[in-house]
């Protein structure tokens, strides 16, 4: 697990305040929503915000990608890096 | 209004047992209020993640109050509700930041009787009530409807959060944080079978006018009474006077 990914995994336990669960049960591939984790569509909105406010990024809601974003920490790391890179350029 | 009390069960920051609550009753004091809420741990971590203080406090008085396999009208009431949500939502409105929509979606009345509908699968009535400071007799009032329409019994929660600072010039009635759960049942022709004890609430008009909350709030009233065996209550609010008086 990299860094990026690492801290984004504590921003969920952190923001979806995930008692007893640590960032090592949250491995970087494992579904976050439904099977998985077991995220339902309020965290998906609370982890949206989280991001946007942390990273400084913006989450388009109508966007078709957004489900594809959010499936693990690894894909949500993938696009916290790439939105930070263009905001960059 | 005649009713059995079945079983009840009260909590307060630090007053979590029998034998805590007999030495308040006997002691009555205002305890500190140091933000500790119940574990809660009778529910999977990942089922605890949207329950505020107030959730707990509710849950954590209810939940043996009910049987796995029951089915039970339930009353939620608190004069005041989640006064630290409130706060924490409009501060943020007043900072411009974005809502949490856990926090927006949970800061209604009745979220507290909807965590205890889906986490227990309580698929009957609940009534979400707030009245003034007699908001304990009014949701006793609302148990005798539930009962006069055939319920054989009904839940009640009364609970109550210490307010944030900026709220306390305001709130003068609640000198710590409680919650009182209650297991109401009409009282059986054939009463010499049941189980609890028996009390009559009635109201009469009040020409003295009160309007100063009582020091103790009247569910801890209750609570004192129930230990110390005091036969008769009386709280009176406003033009209201509500008598409690124990059946023998």
């Amino acid at each position: 697990m990299n860094a990026l990914q690492q801290e984004i995994a504590q921003l969920i336990i952190d923001t979806l305040n995930l008692e007893d669960v640590t960032v090592a049960d949250i491995p970087p591939d494992q579904p976050l929503f439904g099977e998985g984790l077991g995220l339902d569509s309020v965290d998906a909105l609370e982890l949206a915000l989280a991001l946007q406010k942390r990273y400084d990024i913006r989450i388009a809601s109508d966007s078709k990608d957004a489900r594809q974003h959010f499936t693990t920490v690894a894909t949500l790391a993938a696009f916290v890096q790439a939105q930070q890179e263009a905001c960059k350029n | 209004m005649n009713f059995v009390i079945e079983q009840w069960r009260a909590w307060a920051p630090g007053l979590d047992s029998d034998e805590a609550w007999q030495a308040w009753s006997r002691h009555p004091v205002r305890v500190p209020d140091d933000d500790a809420r119940p574990a809660c741990d009778f529910l999977p971590a990942m089922q605890r993640r949207r329950l505020s203080r107030l959730a707990r406090m509710t849950l954590h008085v209810a939940w043996p109050l009910c049987a796995e396999d029951e089915q039970l009208p339930f009353v939620f009431a608190s004069r005041h509700g989640e006064t630290p949500r409130t706060y924490a939502l409009l501060s943020e409105v007043a900072d411009q930041q974005p809502l949490s929509p856990t926090q927006f979606g949970l800061s209604v009345h009745n979220a507290i009787a909807g965590q205890w509908s889906i986490l227990r699968g309580q698929r009957g009535e609940s009534v979400a009530i707030a009245g003034e400071a007699d908001t304990f007799e009014h949701a006793m009032v609302e148990a005798a409807a539930l009962l006069s329409e055939g319920a054989p019994a009904v839940l009640v929660v009364i609970a109550e959060e210490y307010p944030p600072e900026p709220y306390r010039e305001w709130i003068d009635d609640v000198p710590f944080s409680y919650a009182l759960a209650l297991r109401v049942r009409g009282i059986d022709a054939d009463h010499g079978m049941q189980t609890g004890e028996r009390w009559q609430l009635r109201l009469e008009p009040d020409d003295h006018h009160h309007d100063a909350a009582s020091e103790c709030p009247h569910a801890l009233q209750f609570v004192r009474a129930m230990h110390e065996k005091h036969g008769t209550l009386d709280h009176s609010w406003k033009a209201r006077r509500w008598i409690w008086q124990r059946i023998p």
